[in-house]
């Protein structure tokens, strides 16, 4: 019954079915699954997209629908984790955003989907994000690293003024800072006090993972 | 005033009259049902109070079809475009065809193919080039080089934008981030020049506030301006190239609405481009053949509606370097949007996905524009041209043509003969070193470099423009966008001068 009701959550992924998912997933628990066994079954789906990505069988439409799918099905895990007392257990807390006065959206969102699916917790602040957005979410959201993108040459510089607000606020040691995006090199990624860039989406993962020291 | 090309047959048609009614009935449905996210109080009011529904907490505007109708029709098919110095005024509109130059981020080292930063002297030699090519119709000094060496990013196009109206007396582009627009615009009347500004848009369906800002203000100044309207298709707009165009319809019909609610007769033009992305990677695909397409598509479109056409297929190729790949990504796309009605062709000097720019690819290409040109302008059909008479005259062999005054009154008339492209025989290109078109080029850049002075400034115009500079300088570091500590290296890069 509990290996039925999981296996048709990883495959409600699997098949881009959101509705299915969310569904699926308060089943599971109402059949007092443990959300840790729920959490494992999207995760291994998501997962598993995400190899077929990396070998080229699968492209970005598939991964970002599979990812838009778990999404619906997350706040019933974590209401779930709540509940017990607990909070989801992930690799890594990651906020994503693009800075304020660049609205390019598509980088930021497939390098949170491709995070989602390598089995970090992202949270997507979305685009045009001031200085003090990113403090805010970094002071509650207490994520490991803070990943910013920009597109432009004149928004880049909010990355800077990012790392200082984050310095500001006595924030900076307790994250790492990734930056990406079209205006960004290592050479103006090393200028502004980042951790770390990366020119693709998955590169942006294998950095996350570096920093963060994860095999 | 340039005359620029004109095409002298119909436009290519890539939609049958019931396809272009489907998209426009298609785009009203999109306008009324679901609107656009127009984030500005002002214009959200302005637009509720010409008949819009307007949902304040949403910032969603939803326009009815009879004023979408209205005021499409209120947008000039045609506008001239003031050059600081008249010779270069433009009539853009209508039939003819105009090249502007492309743009590009950084520098490009032809040996390593690496970019770095440009300096204010390769700024200026960049605009020197634009201003001597005689296929360059329109400068683009604002986005030619956005990564300026030490140059907080902000003043970068406010610095470029000066350094393109002192070394060109064409027309230039201008755009609108962090209200770099009202310095712009004062430039502009300092001088005495329109500009042709492209005003940056949200994809799908929004206008950001500094992008309704901008376009009132430009509107204001009695400048024309040209909203942005790119989509990646299947992630900013469908997948499918009708939808795609569908949807730049939409964006476009609530553009105009806004924009001619504003400012009634404003002239407007719309700047658009439909890119396929690597759905491995996400990047932008400039080169393919689907692109060319979708830009004949809405340029059908647009002409439906006169309102004049910026296209940007082939303003840049994905290749890093200036070879096969750019030449035909570039030189194919442009073509297709020319043949296909587009008015105003982005194209001269910048690659690799917006990253270069460069004075030798910028010649080569004023070669490929004014190719485009011969085709577009076709041939001249009257009795001399004809020549019945003369065919008639000479006769079979031994008559020959070259003799004739027919000959050499018109051998030159109907075709196009490149600057640098490689037309010598192998003989002497053997002993004149082997040499290609780029080598070419470059030879044609030191010499126009070294030859041409673009009509300079009086001294009232130059104080004018180094006052805007200050001012904007001013404006930013008070408004906390330049640091300390990029300011003195700003300062320390100016006294550099700019090589002049």
């Amino acid at each position: 019954m509990d290996q039925q009701t999981l296996a048709d959550l990883g495959r409600a992924i699997k098949e881009y079915d959101g509705d299915a998912a969310a569904a699926l997933a308060a089943q599971a628990l109402s059949e007092d699954i443990e959300p840790v066994r729920v959490l494992a079954a999207l995760t291994d789906a998501i997962r598993e997209v995400g190899d077929g990505f990396g070998a080229g069988e699968l492209f970005l439409p598939e991964l970002v629908s599979a990812a838009d799918a778990m999404e619906q099905a997350m706040p019933i895990v974590d209401a779930a984790f709540t509940e017990h007392g607990g909070e989801r257990a992930s690799q890594g807390k990651i906020v994503a955003g693009t800075v304020a006065g660049d609205i390019h959206n598509i980088g930021k969102t497939i390098l949170c989907t491709l995070l989602t699916a390598d089995g970090f917790q992202v949270v997507d602040l979305g685009i045009d994000v001031p200085v003090d957005g990113f403090v805010k979410a970094v002071e509650e959201e207490k994520p490991d690293l803070v990943a910013m993108s920009a597109l432009l040459t004149i928004t880049a510089q909010e990355q800077k003024k990012v790392i200082a607000a984050l310095e500001e606020a006595g924030l900076r040691s307790g994250v790492k800072v990734i930056v990406g995006g079209g205006a960004i090199s290592q050479a103006f990624a090393d200028s502004i006090g980042a951790d770390g860039y990366s020119p693709t989406a998955p590169g942006g993962v294998s950095l996350a993972r570096e920093l963060l020291s994860i095999d | 005033m340039l005359n620029g090309f004109t095409r002298t047959f119909p436009p290519l048609r890539y939609l049958t009259a019931e396809q272009e009614e489907s998209i426009h009935r298609g785009a009203l449905f999109t306008m009324e049902t679901t609107g656009m996210q127009i984030e500005h109080d002002g214009a959200r009011r302005l637009l509720a109070d010409a008949g819009c529904a307007v949902d304040d907490d949403a910032n969603r505007v939803r326009m009815p079809a009879w004023l979408v109708e209205e005021c499409l029709r209120k947008v000039p098919t045609h506008f001239r475009l003031r050059a600081r110095d008249s010779a270069n005024d433009l009539m853009v509109g209508g039939d003819t065809v105009y090249f502007m130059q492309g743009m590009g981020m950084r520098y490009v080292d032809l040996e390593t193919w690496e970019t770095r930063p440009a300096t204010a002297a390769e700024h200026r030699e960049a605009m020197i080039v634009a201003d001597a090519l005689p296929h360059t119709h329109l400068a683009e000094g604002w986005e030619i080089y956005t990564d300026r060496r030490n140059i907080p990013p902000v003043m970068g196009m406010l610095e470029n934008l000066a350094s393109a109206i002192r070394y060109s007396s064409k027309t230039q582009v201008a755009g609108n981030i962090q209200d770099t627009e009202i310095f712009a615009i004062m430039m502009a009347q300092a001088v005495g020049t329109d500009l042709f500004p492209e005003i940056e848009h949200a994809c799908p369906l929004t206008i950001q506030h500094g992008g309704a800002q901008a376009a009132f203000r430009y509107a204001e100044a009695g400048i024309p301006f040209v909203p942005a309207l790119s989509v990646n298709q299947g992630a900013t707009g469908p997948a499918t190239l009708a939808g795609a165009v569908v949807l730049k319809v939409a964006e476009t019909m609530g553009w105009v609405v806004m924009s001619q609610v504003h400012t009634p007769g404003a002239p407007m033009a719309i700047h658009h481009g439909i890119s396929a992305i690597d759905m491995r990677t996400g990047d932008k695909l400039l080169g393919t053949p689907a692109r060319g397409v979708g830009t004949g598509m809405m340029n059908q479109m647009l002409r439906r509606y006169g309102i004049p056409i910026w296209s940007n297929t082939g303003f840049a190729s994905n290749s890093k370097k200036i070879d096969f790949q750019a030449g035909y990504e570039k030189s194919l796309g442009t073509l297709l949007s020319a043949l296909a009605g587009g008015q105003v062709q982005m194209f001269q000097g910048g690659s690799s996905t917006e990253l270069l720019y460069s004075n030798e690819l910028a010649v080569m290409e004023d070669d490929v524009a004014g190719w485009i040109g011969g085709v577009l302008e076709g041939f001249i059909f009257d009795d001399e041209t004809l020549a019945i008479d003369l065919i008639n005259e000479v006769g079979p062999i031994p008559g020959h043509y070259m003799a004739q005054a027919h000959t050499r009154k018109w051998w030159n008339k109907e075709d196009y003969f490149p600057q640098v492209a490689d037309t010598e025989s192998y003989a002497s290109w053997v002993t004149t070193g082997k040499r290609d078109m780029l080598d070419r080029a470059r030879d044609k850049v030191a010499e126009i470099l070294s030859t041409h002075t673009p009509s300079p400034l009086t001294d009232s115009q130059e104080d004018a423009l180094e006052d805007v500079l200050k001012q904007a300088r001013d404006f930013y570091r008070k408004r906390g966008v330049i640091s300390d500590a990029e300011w003195e290296t700003y300062l320390q890069e100016l006294s550099l001068g700019d090589g002049r």
